[in-house]
């Protein structure tokens, strides 16, 4: 038998293996059911729902589908992210299974961080059926568009390099390895919005109190970087800060996390820019970083919790 | 582990913010007890009377304002003195969307145990605790009484030195409170520890060794059963088939003693729960 150590991954592991069979016993993969009808009705979404009455280009249509596709993933794996990772901890406490679970030798990192791991499992596959479905509906979209716009040039006579550039700009529209980039900037926000959850939810005694501050939270890091761009305007056109908004800005920049960058790679994936393997690495980081401190806190603050 | 106490409680203190501002409730004041290993020991008191914070205190679960509490001389609030301590909650606390095997399993994992090794425990264990046949339901179906069953199986997944029971028995049926009891005396046999709490005067006078009386969150009383029960100046006497003669012999006898006095004479009774199980055909 193993004796305790500071932590012990084995029951980190022991403990996200029974929070991914809890959610998934609560069949919360049946919310995929809606997303994949979504996904499969916006292939027969004509480009003039996306814009109006004039017609789009073949790319543009592509693109509109990623946006809204990477839109949904973004806010079904944020919104799951929190309220999984709120329903779990408080759940435990409410109904006292804590005391049963901490009353092994399970220091309490181990549970916190088995609890996120499980939370993070089960958003990854998730988001990995969602990434599928996209890929699959984006194939045939970018198929079908393709074939439409040979019939198109050969009606119009088009020469061969000509119609070499407009197929490869089509293929830049399809599933490529940047729309991947954009899928994991969905699946690293979600992570960063689950640990932001596992922290108010150890302060907070209740499920609805945490699932509305980790809301609070995700809308105020999605747009803290649109409010500094603000302030930096002003400053930049000689307009006085005042004490107030210094240290309401700093606040908001040091407590919230910023998900601009992870906004602008989805953005890129979804305009089919190049994403720079540099931006994906920070991407990590950052993550890494955001997900690192809010542990650290939950588990400082945790420890001294009595039960 | 020898060398040191079980269970060692040193002027333990808890106090809990009240529900007025800045004014703290003190639920313990100044426990101390030590519990020796073998011994099955029982604490008793009325509701909200510290026996719980106590509880919780010995298993880490709680800090202690003042005092230190120790499992075989290892702090409590260290997370490895809970290798050697298993624990019943009073009402079982446990995941509803688990099976019975699976909620074994899921603690046995949890105190390190794997493979062949935790597969035969848990299977021994439910066979022991009479949950063999539901062992693949899910708990959400468990009555009370199989919930219980199972927080025992669970708390005894790693053959702990130190079984901790709160209201062990509550909500199981007669029988199986027998069975509990059973198991108590067994473990106690196997050289475990048992440390109870229970409301049941009776069963905590029938299984353990000593007592703790614990009121307003101070122990008035801790002894061993003989110490605590025995009333110094009177003698029980119990006869079987005697006839009507030899106890007025006996009367006569204490009438011309001088200085005693018969306190009471009947037949001798037995208790509800023997007569329930004599009539249910369970266990005598």
């Amino acid at each position: 038998m193993s004796q305790s150590l500071f932590f012990s991954p084995r029951k980190m592991w022991v403990i996200a293996g029974s929070t991914v069979t809890q959610l998934v016993r609560m069949k919360v993969f049946y919310f995929l059911i809606p997303i994949a009808l979504l996904f499969i009705g916006l292939q027969f979404v004509d480009g003039f729902w996306f814009n109006g009455p004039d017609m789009l280009l073949p790319e543009q249509e592509l693109r509109a589908h990623k946006s809204w596709c990477l839109g949904t993933m973004m806010v079904f794996s944020s919104l799951f992210a929190i309220v999984a990772t709120a329903l779990l901890i408080p759940g435990d406490v409410e109904d006292r299974t804590l005391y049963s679970i901490l009353c092994k030798p399970v220091p309490r990192l181990d549970y916190l961080v088995g609890k996120l791991l499980g939370v993070v499992v089960v958003i990854g596959v998730a988001v990995l059926v969602m990434d599928l479905l996209l890929v699959l509906t984006l194939h045939f979209r970018a198929e079908a568009k393709l074939a439409e716009m040979i019939e198109l040039m050969k009606v119009m006579k088009v020469g061969p390099e000509e119609a070499e550039v407009v197929k490869r700009e089509l293929a830049e529209h399809g599933s490529t390895w940047n729309l991947q980039a954009g899928v994991l900037a969905h699946f690293l926000r979600a992570c960063v919005i689950a640990a932001v959850a596992l922290l108010i939810s150890t302060f907070s005694n209740s499920t609805i109190f945490t699932i509305a501050t980790s809301v609070m939270v995700w809308v105020i890091g999605s747009f803290q970087s649109i409010a500094r761009d603000g302030i930096f305007r002003s400053q930049e056109m000689g307009e006085e800060l005042t004490w107030a908004d210094r240290v309401l800005g700093t606040l908001i920049s040091v407590v919230f996390p910023d998900f601009q960058l992870y906004e602008a790679v989805a953005d890129g994936a979804a305009r089919a820019q190049e994403i720079v393997m540099g931006d994906v690495g920070k991407l990590l980081g950052l993550t890494g970083l955001y997900v690192g401190i809010y542990v650290v806190i939950s588990w400082f603050v945790f420890s001294d919790k009595e039960l | 582990m020898s060398d040191f106490a079980a269970v060692e409680v040193d002027g333990l203190v808890k106090d809990f913010k009240g529900s007025i501002r800045g004014k703290r409730v003190r639920a313990v004041d100044g426990v101390s007890l030590r519990i020796e290993p073998g011994e099955v020991y029982g604490l008793i008191g009325p509701n909200g009377s510290g026996k719980s914070t106590t509880m919780k205190a010995v298993l880490g679960l709680l800090k202690p304002t003042g005092g230190r509490c120790a499992v075989f001389g290892r702090d409590s609030s260290k997370v490895d003195s809970r290798s050697e301590v298993g624990f019943l909650p009073e009402a079982p606390y446990f995941y509803r969307h688990l099976s019975g095997r699976e909620t074994v399993n899921f603690f046995g994992k949890l105190c390190g145990m794997r493979g062949r090794v935790l597969r035969d425990r848990v299977d021994d264990l439910l066979e022991l605790v009479g949950l063999w046949e539901a062992r693949d339901r899910r708990l959400r179906g468990y009555s009370k009484g199989m919930l219980q069953r199972v927080g025992l199986a669970q708390a005894l997944v790693q053959d702990p030195s130190l079984v901790v029971l709160d209201e062990p028995t509550a909500g199981v049926d007669p029988a199986g409170s027998r069975e509990i009891r059973d198991l108590i005396f067994g473990l106690k046999e196997r050289g475990k520890t048992v440390f109870l709490c229970s409301h049941l005067l009776e069963q905590v006078q029938e299984v353990c060794d000593r007592v703790g009386i614990i009121s307003g969150g101070r122990l008035v009383n801790e002894g061993s059963l003989d110490e605590l029960l025995a009333v110094e100046n009177e003698v029980e006497l119990v006869l079987r088939d005697a006839p009507p003669e030899l106890l007025e012999q006996i009367g006569a006898l204490v009438r011309v003693t001088h200085g005693a006095e018969m306190v009471s004479a009947g037949r001798a009774r037995t208790t509800l729960e023997g007569v329930f199980l004599r009539e249910t055909g369970g266990e005598s």
